[in-house]
């Protein structure tokens, strides 16, 4: 890149900065340095998404809790739960009121955020995972809405807008104050500066962390993200039959031996793309190794498969976006990776 | 070099003598294999208590004096067989891991620098710890565009091209994750220095002053605040005091001589010296000013210090003076009796290391380390102290002291303060146990 060479550099102030002792930024500041453009009021607008607690920011429009239910049961619940519990390591987004000052705090919109314009700020820019910007300022306000009335905030009538978003009273508006920090102060000691005496010594349970490049097989539990998901799904079986719970024993994933050559080269694509939402089954995703999810979708034959992975399908569970987001990789690769999770799944 | 606690089998050492002895020729290939096998064999009679060590086992002897090695009897590629230069295939171990279960999946996490491998100040491009929170875009830069707008006088749109015709500036930094550490509030888990001190790095970067960008859009008088965007799928947003924009915020393009790698911002990223790494938005693509902070995810449900009493601390940005211990540490046992370096980083984010000092006794007494090599603002400093271990057990640990006279505090001291539930900044003294075998484990002291 760069390579092209614009021969008519502009000068200006720059010729000004050899000649004496005053700094760049002052010379710049007397005289524009006159790099770059003016930009439009089209190109700011296409890109000025932020949302401030006042509501600076906010476009015109509403959505409701009712509007909300619907679109957070598709976009949402996969990762955060159908209550906003969330999923796995995925954020809870409800409850957890009055525990902030207990042992194990959960934080969530309701008991932490201190403004509601965050909320919308944050699906807007970021939301869902796998489809940023995907979502109208509509639907923004709907789920914002629905987020709010999981956490008892508002009720299941309430239409949420521009006009009142700002007036949202979040309950731990009050619950944040400015870095107070240095906010402790070692003395500089040199001698007896501890009790070696009533020193205690409190070692690594073990076995928590993978470090089997350096201690010859002592990883720790979980070395890769799917053995961490099916160890803690394992615990999570075990803990329900200990409960009395029925629990259903999950079909094992890969069996390498019966893959095709370009299922084994789907492989380390499906790791690297496709494991965040095809692995857990977020998102309406089928999950690998879910046979029911996959005897219908492989029914359609390859070529459909592959072409919904390449060009994006609205199903009706969820969406997969074109190359599930990752637009970088080859048609081949994506192609590649359908056949690795449909022949692991059969 | 890398370091394997225990040995490996006979089976992976016959494996290791048959790859590194390919391309011999073939009387030299079975002498090497027999001598080999015949070492690899005895160690596994000896067991690992005798008197071999696995990496002197796995030595081929034709290759050291007096015999000329193998290397020197052939010839190696030539010019640009790899056009972009790669680290030795023996040290392939030099790499950046991560702890799977700190995060749902892959495309929103974190990975760590090996600290234990890493020699000087500079972290080498490749092995700069990761994070991301919706994966590594890949960015044209000709298609990439810097907005600055809002409480501005010029609001302005700059190409990549543009920002490199400014006067440039390189600048020695480190950058730090706030959550560094943040594992160990409650007690040990980590096993490694890599995972407990990992989310470090320090890099030279080099770009355009932001105070010079902000001057060319001329900032109006209420302009308080300005909002740092990114143009990745997250468009990671931050709130940043203007004073701190005016003062040593940097523009970046480049890093350690190079365009930005794609994980650090390619092609253009915020590099505020000090502070949180959050803050130093990465795929930098706006700058709005505003007369108040914008108060985003990033600011209010993470990146905000929860104290004891339910409070909690918001923008905390400054990465407090720190430091800890690289040789030895778990990954780096002390292997032979005698000499040592006791060897380690220190770095404070609100300015120049002044003072490191060792204990042996877990903060019973101190003794002065030597800064070594490069002293500068808000980059990370190299410490040593020579000493002699002859296998007395060690409480060993390192403590800064930064030019605000700041010393670095214990981890007692910051539970006192702050509980345990604030996950960002534990700048605390690290303590590593070492056993009278020469091995390191990491521990807390109460």
């Amino acid at each position: 890149m760069f390579k092209s060479v614009k021969p008519t550099l502009k000068t200006v102030a720059l010729t000004s900065l050899v000649t004496g002792s005053v700094s760049f930024s002052a010379v710049l500041h007397a005289e524009s340095a006159g790099i770059g453009r003016t930009v439009t009021a089209e190109e700011i607008a296409g890109w000025d998404i932020d949302v401030r607690p006042d509501g600076l920011g906010l476009p015109v429009g509403e959505g409701s809790v009712l509007d909300g239910e619907a679109l957070y049961e598709a976009k949402c619940a996969a990762c955060h739960g159908l209550f906003g519990e969330g999923e796995g390591r995925w954020p809870v987004l409800a409850g957890g009121k009055g525990t902030l000052a207990q042992e194990r705090p959960t934080k969530t919109v309701g008991s932490y955020w201190p403004y509601a314009s965050t909320l919308y700020d944050y699906i807007y820019r970021a939301m869902p995972f796998t489809a940023p910007r995907s979502l109208s300022a509509e639907e923004t306000y709907a789920i914002s809405a629905y987020v709010l009335y999981l956490n008892d905030l508002v009720d299941e009538e309430f239409v949420l807008s521009n006009e009142n978003l700002a007036s949202i009273e979040m309950p731990n508006k009050g619950g944040f104050f400015v870095d107070p920090r240095p906010d402790v102060n070692n003395p500089l000691c040199m001698e007896n500066c501890a009790d070696a005496s009533t020193m205690k010594i409190q070692g690594s349970i073990g076995g928590v962390t993978p470090i089997s490049h350096f201690v010859e097989g002592a990883d720790g539990p979980a070395a890769s993200h799917e053995a961490q998901h099916e160890l803690e799904s394992e615990m999570e079986k075990e803990r329900l039959k200990e409960l009395g719970v029925e629990v259903e024993e999950a079909v094992s994933a890969s069996k390498p031996a019966e893959l095709s050559a370009a299922a084994i080269a789907g492989k380390a694509v499906y790791e690297q793309a496709c494991a965040a939402c095809h692995g857990m089954g977020i998102a309406g995703a089928p999950k690998v190794g879910d046979k029911a999810a996959w005897t219908a979708r492989n029914a359609q034959g390859m070529e459909t498969l592959v072409s919904h992975a390449i060009n994006g399908y609205q199903g009706n569970d969820g969406v997969m976006p074109a190359k599930g987001g990752r637009t970088d990789l080859s048609d081949e690769a994506v192609s590649n990776a359908v056949a690795f999770m449909a022949e692991s799944s059969r | 070099m890398g370091k394997i606690i225990k040995g490996p089998t006979t089976r992976e050492l016959m494996q290791q003598l048959a790859t590194e002895s390919e391309g011999m020729g073939v009387n030299d290939r079975r002498e090497f294999l027999r001598k080999g096998i015949a070492s690899a064999s005895g160690l596994a009679a000896l067991g690992m208590a005798g008197s071999l060590s696995a990496n002197e086992a796995m030595l081929n002897p034709t290759n050291l004096p007096p015999n000329e090695p193998s290397w020197g009897r052939m010839l190696g590629h030539g010019v640009v067989e790899y056009p972009y230069g790669q680290p030795s295939k023996f040290e392939s171990h030099v790499v950046r891991r991560t702890v799977p279960w700190l995060t749902a999946e892959s495309i929103s996490s974190i990975s760590m620098t090996p600290l234990q491998d890493l020699k000087g100040i500079i972290t080498p491009n490749g092995l700069v710890f990761e994070r991301y929170h919706a994966g590594v875009p890949q960015i044209n830069p000709q298609e990439h565009r810097l907005i600055i707008h809002g409480m501005v006088e010029r609001p302005l749109i700059f190409t990549m091209e543009d920002l490199m015709r400014f006067p440039s500036v390189s600048q020695i930094k480190f950058l730090e994750c706030p959550a560094n550490g943040g594992m160990e509030w409650r007690g040990t888990q980590m096993e490694a220095l890599q995972f407990t001190h990992g989310m470090l790095s320090c890099c030279e970067w080099t770009g355009v002053p932001l105070r010079v960008l902000l001057e060319e859009a001329g900032v109006k008088p209420e302009g308080k605040w300005i909002l740092a965007e990114g143009a990745d799928g997250a468009h990671m947003s931050r709130s940043i005091p203007i004073e701190k924009a005016l003062d040593d915020v940097i523009v970046v393009y480049a890093q350690n001589g190079e365009m930005l790698r794609p994980e650090q911002g390619y092609p253009l990223r915020l590099v505020n010296p000090g502070w949180e790494g959050n803050t130093s938005i990465k795929w930098l693509r706006r700058l709005e000013v505003g007369d108040q902070p914008w108060y985003h995810r990033e600011e209010t449900s993470k990146y905000t210090d929860l104290m004891a009493d339910g409070r909690a601390r918001k923008f905390t940005f400054v990465q407090e003076c720190n430091s800890v211990i690289t040789s030895p540490c778990p990954e780096n046992p002390i292997t032979s009796s005698g000499l040592i370096e006791i060897e380690g980083i220190a770095w404070s984010g609100r300015g120049t290391i002044k003072r490191v000092d060792i204990s042996f006794d877990g903060g019973v007494s101190w003794t002065p380390a030597n800064l070594k090599g490069l002293v500068l603002e808000k980059a990370l400093t190299r410490f040593s102290l020579v000493t002699k271990w002859d296998g007395q057990p060690w409480l060993l640990q390192a403590r800064a002291v930064d030019d605000t006279g700041y010393v670095q505090p214990t981890l007692k001291q910051l539970r006192e303060a702050r509980g345990v539930e604030s996950i960002y900044h534990k700048n605390a003294i690290h303590t590593w146990q070492v056993l009278n075998t020469g091995e390191v484990k990491n521990v807390q002291i109460s």
